[in-house]
C-alpha cells in the first residue's frame, strides 16, 4: 500500500517535470536558443539583443504541463510572462525603446547633408518588394505588411506595426492571427539586425566598384545647436503630419532627440538612454523570445517569414546602393556620395553605418564615411516608422 | 505542424494593393525628400540674413568718409614708438630658468614650530 502510495507520488511529480512533458518541436527550438546564445557570444553578434532574446527563446519553450492551476506560459492569462509581453502585444515596448534612442542618436550628420536622408527614404523599397511578395505568396494584406516591415531592419517598428494591426482588427478572427505574428516578425528582425555583418557586405561589394568605393566625401560642415534643437521639431511636425498613425514612435523619437539637444535636460536624456532602454531591451528581447513556444512558433509560415524578411532586408540594402549611384548621375564630381553609405539607409543603428565604413576603410584606410554613413542611417528610422504609419492607415 | 501551401499567383495584388504599395513609398520618399529639402533652403535663408545683416552694419561706416589728417608731430611720434617698441623685441627669448636660492639662518624667533604648536597648547 505504502509503496503504492510512494509510487503514485513520484509519478505526479514526474509528471509535473519538463522531461515528461518534452516533445521534439520544444527540443528544437531550446536548441535554437542555445545555438543563438553561442552565436552572440562567440562572434559578438548584437549580443545586447539577442541574449535576453535567445535566453528567451529557452525559457519559452520549458514543456509544462498546460493543465496547470497556476498560469504559467506566455500566452496564459495572468502569468507573470504574459503580463511583462502586455508592453509588446500593446506596442508600449517600442515606442519607449523610440524615446530612448532618439535621446542616443545625434541628428547633425542629417542636418549637414540634408541629400544623404533621401537613401534612407530609397532603402524602404525593400518594404514594397516584400509587401507585394507575400501576397503573391498568399499572405493576407495584414501579414504581408508585418511581414515586410522585417525590411525595414528596426525589429520595433516591426512589433509595433503587428501589434497596432492587430488592436485595429479587434474582434476579426483575422486579430488572432496577426498577433501571433509578433513573435515569428520580431524575432526575425531583430536576428537580420545581428547579421548586419553577414548580410550587407557580399551585396555591398557585388553592386559597386572598387573605384565607387574609394569615393571620399566632402567633410561635414559644423551644425549649430539652433539647428540640433529647431529642426526635430520640423521633422516632427512634417512626419506626424503625413503619418498621423505613425506619432507614438516618431512623437517619442524626436521628444528624446529634444531632451539631449536643449542641453538643459540633461538628466532625463541620460536616464532615457542608459538605464530606461537597457531595462527595455531586456523586456523586450525575453518576452519576444519566450513568445516562441514551439505550437506557435514551430510553423512553416514562420520558415516563410525569415526567407520574406531576408528578401526583403538585401533588397533594402541593394536599394539604397543603387538610388546612391543614380544621385551620382546628378551630382557634381565633389559633392559625389559613396554609394557604400546607401546600405546604411536600413534602419540598423548603427551597424549598417559601422559596416559601410569598414567596408570604404577596407579599399583606403584613410577614408572615414561613419559619420556620412550615420545621416541615411537615421532618415531609415524615421523612413521606416513613416512606412510603418502609412501601412497602417491603408490597412485599417 | 501544417503541410505547406505556397501559393503563388500574382494576379492576387489587385490594383488597390498596388497603389497602396506604390503611393506609400512615394510618400516615404517625398517626406524624406521634403525634409531635406527644407533643410537646404534653410541654409541659403541663413546665409542670405547673414549677408544683409553684415552689409547693415558695415554700410554706415562707408558712408560717411572720414578725413585723417596727421601733423608731422603726430606721425613722429607714432614713428617713435614703433622704433621703440621693434627695438625692444626680440627673435628668440632665451629659455633658461633660474631659481636664486636664499638661504637664511636659524632663529628661535622666527621658527614656525615653536610658534604655531605652543600657542595651539594653549587653547
Amino acid at each position: 500500500m505504502k509503496l503504492l502510495l510512494i509510487t503514485n507520488l513520484f509519478q505526479g511529480i514526474w509528471a509535473d517535470t519538463g522531461f515528461s512533458n518534452l516533445y521534439w518541436d520544444n527540443g528544437i527550438m531550446i536548441l535554437v536558443g542555445l545555438a543563438l546564445i553561442v552565436l552572440a557570444i562567440k562572434f559578438n553578434l548584437k549580443p545586447i539583443l539577442l541574449i535576453p532574446l535567445a535566453v528567451g527563446i529557452v525559457i519559452g519553450n520549458i514543456p509544462f504541463m498546460h493543465s496547470t492551476p497556476y498560469p504559467l506560459g506566455i500566452y496564459a492569462e495572468g502569468s507573470i510572462l504574459h503580463y511583462l509581453f502586455f508592453g509588446v502585444l500593446k506596442g508600449i515596448y517600442p515606442a519607449l525603446i523610440f524615446l530612448g534612442l532618439g535621446a542616443m542618436v545625434d541628428l547633425s550628420p542629417m542636418i549637414a547633408n540634408p541629400k544623404l536622408m533621401i537613401l534612407g527614404a530609397a532603402a524602404q523599397v525593400g518594404i514594397l518588394v516584400t509587401f507585394l511578395g507575400a501576397i503573391i505568396l498568399g499572405f493576407p494584406i495584414a501579414h504581408a505588411a508585418s511581414i515586410a516591415i522585417i525590411g525595414g531592419a528596426d525589429g520595433n517598428t516591426a512589433i509595433f506595426l503587428t501589434s497596432q494591426l492587430a488592436a485595429g482588427l479587434k474582434n476579426l478572427p483575422e486579430a488572432a492571427k496577426v498577433q501571433g505574428l509578433i513573435g515569428p516578425v520580431a524575432i526575425a528582425a531583430y536576428l537580420y539586425m545581428a547579421l548586419v555583418p553577414v548580410i550587407q557586405p557580399p551585396i555591398m561589394k557585388l553592386l559597386t566598384t572598387r573605384k565607387e568605393r574609394l569615393i571620399r566625401m566632402k567633410p561635414q560642415r559644423t551644425v549649430s545647436r539652433n539647428e540640433k534643437i529647431a529642426f526635430p521639431l520640423v521633422f516632427l511636425l512634417l512626419t506626424a503630419f503625413v503619418a498621423p498613425a505613425s506619432l507614438p514612435l516618431l512623437g517619442m523619437f524626436f521628444f528624446g532627440n529634444i531632451l539631449k539637444e536643449s542641453g538643459l535636460t540633461k538628466q532625463l536624456a541620460g536616464t532615457v538612454s542608459t538605464v530606461m532602454i537597457d531595462i527595455l531591451v531586456i523586456l523586450i528581447g525575453i518576452t519576444v523570445g519566450a513568445s516562441t513556444q514551439a505550437d506557435v512558433f514551430l510553423k512553416w509560415e514562420s520558415i516563410l517569414i525569415f526567407v520574406l524578411g531576408a528578401l526583403s532586408f538585401m533588397v533594402a540594402t541593394a536599394g539604397g546602393i543603387i538610388f546612391a549611384k543614380v544621385m551620382n548621375i546628378f551630382l557634381k564630381k565633389e559633392n559625389r556620395i559613396n554609394p557604400l553609405i546607401g546600405a546604411a539607409g536600413v534602419a540598423a543603428v548603427p551597424d549598417s553605418a559601422r559596416i559601410a565604413h569598414e567596408m570604404g576603410q577596407k579599399e583606403d584606410s584613410t577614408n572615414h564615411l561613419i559619420s556620412h554613413a550615420m545621416a541615411p542611417n537615421i532618415a531609415g528610422i524615421i523612413g521606416s516608422a513613416v512606412t510603418a504609419g502609412l501601412l497602417l492607415a491603408f490597412i485599417l | 505542424m501544417r503541410t505547406l501551401f505556397i501559393a503563388f499567383d500574382p494576379r492576387l495584388i489587385d490594383s488597390h494593393t498596388l497603389i497602396v504599395s506604390i503611393l506609400g513609398y512615394c510618400i516615404v520618399l517625398f517626406t524624406l525628400s521634403a525634409m531635406a529639402y527644407l533643410m537646404v533652403r534653410f541654409h541659403s535663408v541663413r546665409d542670405f540674413i547673414r549677408t544683409r545683416r553684415l552689409k547693415k552694419e558695415t554700410k554706415p561706416a562707408s558712408a560717411v568718409p572720414v578725413k585723417v589728417v596727421m601733423t608731422g608731430e603726430e606721425n613722429a611720434a607714432i614713428a617713435a614708438a614703433l622704433y621703440l617698441f621693434f627695438s625692444e623685441l626680440h627673435d628668440q627669448e632665451k629659455y633658461v630658468m633660474t631659481i636664486k636660492k636664499v638661504s637664511r639662518t636659524y632663529s628661535p624667533w622666527s621658527s614656525k614650530f615653536y610658534n604655531i604648536f605652543n600657542n595651539m597648547k594653549h587653547w
